[in-house]
């Protein structure tokens, strides 16, 4: 995890599958005091079910003490696991950080 | 590709073993030249089912196998099986989790599962190779 100013960035590349499971859960954690959150898998170049369910314990997690999310993803493919999983609604996600950033610190840009 | 063209996968259930497999199968679509957008549905599917016969088939009993079998039935069809002997629990969305099946039904022109004597999941995808590409 790595602070930027005031928006928390929780960061993972490669193939997330069943196999970094435990990984996945350890990175998705939030501090108590995260109001702002950046999740980084812009070099993520593989995910499945795994990620949804961690990436949807998180969001809850964000929901129980008023954080927001914003989920940066790079590739096409993962981008359709979770539209076929009936998830395209259910996250904020881009194509790009700088308008994660944007969309959770309006005027702040790293 | 070759009508006939086969794969066969036989790991170990555990959840180390899953890339492995993906990367097998990757190969084995790349050879016979499936396009990119498909070879990647395709691997997200099988992975989908691979991924849940090792977290689900052996709950509570000693690890098993998982087997993988492709094969192109005919020049626009693969036909794929993900076998295990563990226990069958039911794959379909619960509780936040168990996104698999839903996400091998989205991508499969069609899904049948057999229960007896563990889980098969069948799947068959439409293939074109990359030359019929525009």
């Amino acid at each position: 995890m790595n602070d930027n100013s005031s928006i928390t960035v929780l960061r993972l590349a490669g193939e997330l599958d069943i196999g970094r499971r435990e990984e996945i859960h350890g990175v998705f954690q939030l501090a108590p005091d995260a109001r702002r959150v950046l999740v980084d898998l812009s070099e993520v170049t593989y995910a499945d079910s795994t990620t949804l369910s961690e990436l949807l314990r998180l969001r809850a997690d964000a929901q129980a003490q008023d954080a927001r999310i914003a989920i940066v993803i790079g590739s096409k493919r993962f981008a359709r696991v979770i539209e076929y999983a009936g998830l395209g609604s259910a996250f904020a996600i881009f194509d790009d950080r700088g308008a994660a950033l944007t969309y959770l610190a309006p005027g702040l840009q790293s | 590709m070759t009508v006939g063209s086969e794969l066969r996968l036989n790991r170990d259930a555990e959840a180390t073993g899953v890339t492995p497999m993906r990367h097998a199968l990757s190969a084995f679509l790349d050879a016979i030249a499936v396009d990119q957008d498909t070879r990647d549905d395709i691997l997200i599917a099988v992975g989908e089912a691979v991924a849940n016969a090792v977290e689900h088939a052996y709950c509570g009993s000693s690890p098993g196998m998982v087997q993988l079998y492709a094969r192109v039935d005919d020049a626009r069809t693969l036909a794929v099986e993900v076998v295990d002997r563990g226990e069958y629990i039911s794959r379909e969305r619960r509780d936040g989790r168990g996104f698999g099946m839903r996400i091998v039904r989205s991508v499969a022109r069609a899904v049948a599962i057999e229960t007896d004597g563990g889980t098969r999941i069948h799947m068959l995808f439409d293939i074109a190779s990359a030359a019929d590409t525009p």
